[in-house]
């Protein structure tokens, strides 16, 4: 039964894949986005947005706010409105196939880009490789403690595919130097500066000799220098980030708060990515089933080159 | 005597009426006349068909949301109940290996004893709705979490997200279909059960109502059931929609139902309203979003109309009630 079903989608699938091929034309892009408050998302917009314009190529953005539900109902519209490539970035913990499914019944190419739904697969996944880059920024501050103290790491949303590639890319570093102890870590739901900032004061309340902090993406990160400061710590507290949000990369050129290090994306890089891919496969080209624009180890010698032009 | 007589004669009238909710209902077919001048793709049976899939998980919240409304109560604790029940479900079908229909009993088990503990702080410990639903808000989704400890749980069987993607008959998809049984239940038993007139007896005056031999207290208790359980069963639907359960699911839903049946014309003070009036406020929310996808407004656009929206409907509705 189940096969049975499954085989009929991916009959109509084909023979609607097959139909489109000929076609080829790429003249409106749709662009799911989980959250464009998030700096990291608005970023990557703005590289699809600028390289599709330069094509005269029509982009659609929807923002799902973080809720997965939100987007499966704005794909359809984006579906209903024509798109002939869809870039899909899924909200949520749950990467939800749906979307993709959706997209792949009508024919439609799916540039998948940061995150990817188990189970259903896109064109092509375009996404920075967290594991690497998350341990060179740990090595970074560990480096600059001298490879000994205490350490704290603070996630973000639980379960999504940058948390957990981030941690196990930091745990590295940590387990390879057996001075350094994991003291505390602490989960937050938004990635967000104010979450940051609680969790470390509440992090600086239990463990007041805390010398390093990774906060998994530069908006915990500021919020944890923040309440560094405000704990008085700032000489003593080294604290790596990630991402290259453009707000951190202006605090890191100023090079005078705890806050040191990041990992920048190549943002606008995988938008240009995106919407090339996305032209590729309608052309019916092979693209690489995964492309990694690799994340730029950033201290505040390299900030203010990436403050001017973000790679 | 005369209004009796009328009741009895124009029963079918009566029952496709839409009292109280013209003002939204002109709202909604103006709405829909300008966004099908304003984009090709709006005015389309297949789009009419998406935005009802889209409407489902907050139509059948905003109905439980209008019983407790109606009863001049409130329950801002949906939108944690429905990720409580997915994940109960998702535990249960996935992690535990039981048949579905075990599965999503134990969903609405679930939620149905969130329910009754947010009705019975409200009866019998005098805690005032909004409080004891806040709480609740706050214990549903912090129990959601513990069960995956913060992580989602996907390998539903695959009938299960086909029955939100199939639409048999070329019209109906099975999630949708549960939604126009909702809506259709509460509508008659609203209108035409002893049950549903009391809920307006006790949003009018509760005290009358007791006086009127109405047991206040108990029918109290099970209208935030009835809230929690469609709440839950909204997760169900939501959860064979995703394909996957997640802790996260549902923030801030409390917002859009109350949103959905204040534009449906029923006062926030208890006593007016309905189904129908909240109906048509699902719609509008429904409609208007997905138009504003079709035209390509810009995201952050659209929290501005969107708001506008909801303070103009409740405007008109509340100067036409004073005029």
């Amino acid at each position: 039964m189940k096969t049975t079903m499954k085989a009929m989608v991916a009959a109509v699938a084909t023979t609607l894949m097959a139909g489109s091929a000929l076609a080829g034309d790429v003249n409106k892009i749709g662009l799911a986005v989980p959250n464009l408050q998030a700096d990291f998302f608005n970023q990557i917009k703005l590289g699809v947005e600028a390289y599709a314009g330069e094509k005269s190529i029509e982009v659609i953005v929807v923002d799902a706010k973080n809720d997965t539900a939100t987007q499966v109902n704005q794909v359809q519209d984006l579906i209903t409105q024509g798109i002939d490539a869809f870039i899909y970035i899924p909200a949520g913990a749950a990467a939800a196939a749906v979307p993709t499914r959706l997209a792949r019944a009508e024919g439609i190419p799916v540039i998948n880009v940061d995150r990817t739904p188990e189970g259903a697969p896109g064109d092509t996944f375009i996404a920075g490789e967290s594991v690497e880059s998350a341990y060179q920024v740990c090595n970074h501050i560990i480096g600059l403690a001298e490879g000994k103290g205490k350490m704290a790491i603070i996630h973000g949303q639980k379960g999504t595919t940058p948390e957990v590639d981030r941690f196990k890319g930091c745990k590295r570093a940590i387990d390879e130097n057996p001075d350094i102890e994991l003291v505390t870590q602490q989960w937050s739901q938004m990635w967000s500066p104010d979450e940051g900032f609680s969790i470390a004061q509440n992090m600086l309340q239990a463990h007041p000799d805390i010398k390093l902090i990774f906060g998994q993406a530069d908006g915990l990160a500021m919020g944890a220098a923040k309440a560094v400061d405000v704990a008085g710590l700032s000489d003593t507290v080294i604290i790596g980030g990630y991402d290259g949000d453009v707000a951190a990369l202006e605090y890191l050129a100023k090079c005078e708060g705890p806050f040191i290090v990041t990992a920048t994306q190549s943002t606008q890089l995988m938008g240009r990515l995106a919407v090339d891919s996305a032209l590729k496969v309608a052309a019916g080209e092979d693209v690489p089933e995964r492309q990694i624009p690799n994340a730029v180890l950033t201290t505040c010698a390299d900030a203010p080159k990436f403050v001017e032009k973000h790679p | 005597m005369t209004a009796d007589q009328d009741v009895g004669k124009s029963r079918l009238l009566d029952m496709i009426s839409i009292r109280g909710a013209t003002g939204p209902l002109i709202g909604l077919l103006l709405l829909c006349v300008f966004l099908s001048i304003a984009t090709d793709s709006f005015l389309s049976f297949r789009n009419f068909l998406n935005i009802l899939d889209q409407i489902t998980v907050l139509g059948i919240m905003a109905v439980g949301m209008t019983f407790v409304i109606l009863i001049g109560g409130i329950d801002l604790s949906v939108g944690s109940v429905l990720a409580l029940s997915m994940m109960v479900l998702g535990y249960l079908n996935v992690e535990a290996g039981m048949p579905m229909a075990i599965a999503i009993s134990g969903a609405l088990l679930a939620s149905a004893i969130a329910g009754a503990v947010s009705g019975l702080l409200i009866t019998a410990f005098r805690i005032p709705a909004f409080i004891a639903t806040l709480a609740m808000m706050s214990i549903a989704r912090g129990v959601a979490n513990m069960i995956t400890n913060g992580s989602q749980i996907i390998g539903f069987p695959a009938w299960f997200n086909m029955g939100a993607i199939i639409r048999y008959g070329g019209f109906l998809t099975m999630t949708v279909a549960v939604m126009l049984i909702v809506f259709t239940v509460a509508t008659l038993y609203l209108r035409y059960r002893e049950g549903g007139r009391s809920l307006y007896a006790i949003g009018g005056n509760p005290e009358v109502a007791r006086l009127a031999g109405i047991n206040v207290q108990r029918t109290t208790v099970l209208v935030y059931v009835a809230s929690a359980v469609l709440s839950g069963l909204a997760g169900v639907l939501l959860a064979a929609r995703l394909d996957a359960v997640q802790p996260s699911s549902g923030v801030a839903y409390e917002l859009d139902a109350i949103a959905a049946v204040v534009i449906g014309g029923t006062s926030l003070s208890g006593g007016t309203g309905g189904v129908v009036g909240t109906i048509v406020g699902v719609l509008i929310i429904g409609v208007l979003r997905n138009g504003l996808n079709l035209i390509g407004v810009s995201p952050f656009l659209q929290a501005v109309i969107i708001g506008s929206v909801i303070v103009l409907a409740v405007a008109v509705e509340t100067i036409k009630r004073r005029s």
